[in-house]
């Protein structure tokens, strides 16, 4: 009959095999994670990217480099429905033609009619200046460009063209703002996009240095939310991320 | 316990490189500063007389000078006797209106001068801002107004406002074409020339007009100072004309026509030692006009079989051409911030507008479009606004705009034929 086993005697302790099999869990798991990454590698994400200069390019015709440049104009607005215009009716008239007698002498107003025929002829005239002053100017832009877009120049991402856009359109800064000081303002701020386009949180993360410029930018973004849904490949992104807007006068 | 490892391994990465698009925004509205101008107090039936003068003068520069959107009086709440100190006043009655700027004044007159206190209000803040008081003859309530503005201006700028400069220009008279300077808002005109065809008149730094005048038959350049007859400065070829002073006001830069071509020459402001700079026969070069450091000048020619404009060092060295695009350009005047150089062109529909084009980059930028005909800018001294004429309101009349184009505004001047504005100290 053995002695039983003092209850003090030294036991092989499970901390090595845990350590051990905890290392080795560490290992195949950053191995197959580096394994999966190459083997299911996306864009390669560079570090030093260029900030996205993003504008909406318009559609339309480019313009000749030889020409004076002109202003850039507003695209025009979607063709409004037309709405009936009440009409006043004329005063009642006698229609009924009247049968010249024998002994009749010519009509006078025949000359008032010449008159009238001017009248109509000036009436004409003024249709067709009027036809011709409303025909809508060729807009400037590019061959593939977006009957939205606002500008004739530049491209980037769409959707970022879009966001660029409709907060420049609000990128309102006073003008008391001095020459010398214009030249230094840069501001960042960063903001981040739900999924149906509206505005999560927006943040000054590099303040100018001038109230009026900060809180311009900053309302710039407020007054232009919200903003049209993201596309799908951007959404979880622009949600978790979001974007930021390099602001310089 | 393994799998929340494996997800901490996973996830840790996409938190490092987790990244923002940055997109650049620039090309600011510039706006300008919401500002109420409370009507002019005063107590004095001396000072009375002289509040709408001064009135107007103080709200044609805050609304021409393109910082302040002055707001129309007529949608003002506050209490229009309220007090001119920042107890006295309901900031939140002027914050309902749109105002981001108050600006008070109270009027006093001893009978022969007449005293302003100008007070600037932050309306946000609720604060004062600027105190400003200053004095003038009761006869010139408009002059004060324009250096009570100046201060406003200056504190916001933190340079001299243009308010207190003078402007030249010509207005067709029965009798032909006469030559006048004015205070910048074209009020207090004074007549200069007195009969014949005296056009492109100069302002000399300092005091003083200079034009070119048919007075002597042949179209010649002529001066004249505090009121004094016109006398003949240069004289020579067969026609002088687009006069400009150096910015020291030490040369004078002008235009001669010799048979079929039209030279440079640059002088003396007495008209002594006459130097040729260009050298194209038959063509033209005219309208020279100095860079702010009077080291360059640019200037038209039709060289390259269109007129264009050239620049060229101040001794005729080193011509080149600035501008490429279009095939009319006129009239240029060289910035005194020293970047750009406006200009009239004729575009492709036969407008003639204002374009501003780069000095160093060779950029070209429209200032005025489908606005009728827009001639001949001229810069401010400080450089921010642009005097120009236009025919937009019927006949050509004098009209300010900001330098790039914003804020076009007419001068309160009555109807006439104006041409060839000049502007400076």
């Amino acid at each position: 009959m053995s002695t039983p086993a003092s209850l003090l005697q030294d036991r092989p302790s499970p901390l090595p095999i845990f350590v051990g099999l905890s290392t080795l869990g560490h290992v195949l798991a950053v191995a197959a994670w580096l394994l999966l990454g190459w083997v299911f590698a996306g864009p390669k994400v560079d570090l030093e990217q260029t900030p996205i200069k993003a504008s909406l390019v318009r559609l339309g015709k480019p313009r000749d480099q030889k020409l004076l440049p002109r202003k850039e104009e507003e695209a025009p607005p979607p063709a409004a429905k037309v709405e009936e215009v009440a009409v006043a009716k004329p005063p009642a008239t006698d229609t009924a033609v009247k049968i010249p007698s024998k002994d009749a002498k010519p009509d006078k107003s025949a000359e008032k009619k010449d008159g009238a025929k001017d009248a109509k002829k000036s009436l004409f005239d003024a249709f067709n200046k009027t036809g011709k002053a409303g025909k809508p100017q060729e807009l400037e832009g590019a061959a593939d460009g977006d009957p939205n877009g606002d500008s004739a120049k530049q491209e980037g991402e769409r959707y970022y063209g879009l966001l660029n856009s409709v907060v420049k359109r609000n990128y309102d800064v006073s003008s008391t703002i001095d020459e010398a000081e214009r030249r230094r303002l840069r501001a960042e701020v960063a903001l981040r996009i739900g999924h149906g386009g509206e505005l999560i949180d927006v943040n000054l993360i590099k303040p100018s240095g001038n109230e009026l410029f900060d809180s311009a930018v900053l309302g710039a973004v407020k007054k232009a939310a919200p903003f049209s849904a993201p596309p799908e490949h951007l959404r979880d992104s622009l949600k978790k991320n979001g974007v930021s807007f390099v602001f310089t006068p | 316990m393994f799998s929340r490892l494996a997800a901490l391994l996973v996830l840790v990465p996409s938190f490092v490189l987790a990244q923002r698009p940055v997109i650049e925004i620039s090309g600011a509205n510039f706006r300008p500063m919401p500002v109420a101008v409370a009507v002019p107090l005063t107590q004095d039936e001396g000072a009375r007389a002289a509040v709408a003068e001064f009135d107007a003068a103080l709200s044609f520069d805050f609304a021409a000078c393109g910082l302040f959107q002055v707001l129309d009086r007529k949608g003002f709440l506050a209490d229009a006797k309220e007090g001119v100190t920042a107890s006295s006043i309901q900031f939140n009655r002027w914050t309902d209106v749109g105002a981001e700027s108050l600006v008070k004044t109270q009027l006093s007159s001893d009978g022969a001068s007449l005293r302003a206190d100008l007070r600037l209000f932050s309306v946000a803040a609720g604060r004062e801002e600027l105190k400003v008081s200053e004095a003038a003859p009761l006869k010139d309530a408009r002059r004060l107004a324009h250096k009570l503005a100046n201060a406003v201006y200056k504190h916001y700028t933190r340079e001299t406002g243009p308010f207190e400069t003078r402007i030249a220009f010509t207005r067709k008279t029965p009798s032909g074409r006469d030559v006048y300077v004015a205070d910048w808002d074209g009020k207090n005109a004074q007549r200069i020339t007195n009969g014949d065809v005296n056009v492109l008149p100069a302002l000399i730094p300092g005091g003083g007009v200079a034009f070119t005048s048919y007075r002597s038959r042949k179209p010649f350049l002529f001066s004249a100072q505090g009121g004094g007859e016109p006398v003949s400065l240069i004289a020579k070829g067969s026609m002088v004309t687009g006069a400009a002073f150096s910015p020291d006001g030490k040369r004078v830069a002008v235009s001669i026509s010799e048979g079929e071509n039209a030279e440079i020459f640059v002088a003396n402001a007495d008209g002594s030692n006459i130097t040729k700079l260009t050298d194209t026969k038959f063509f033209l070069n005219t309208s020279p006009t100095w860079s702010p450091d009077g080291k360059r000048l640019a200037f038209v020619s039709n060289r390259a079989g269109n007129p264009q404009i050239y620049v060229m060092g101040a001794d005729g060295a080193g011509q080149k051409r600035l501008t490429f695009q279009g095939n009319y350009n006129t009239t240029p005047s060289w910035s005194p911030r020293g970047d750009l150089v406006a200009f009239t062109a004729r575009d492709e529909r036969n407008a003639f507008d204002l374009f501003t084009v780069n000095v160093d980059n060779a950029k070209v930028t429209r200032l005025t479009q489908d606005a009728a005909g827009n001639e001949e800018p001229v810069f401010s001294p400080n450089g921010r606004l642009i005097l120009f004429t236009s025919s937009r309101g019927g006949s050509r009349g004098l009209h300010v705009m900001t330098f790039d184009g914003n804020n076009q505004m007419a001068l309160p001047m009555e109807k006439g034929d104006f041409t060839t504005p000049d502007w400076a100290n």
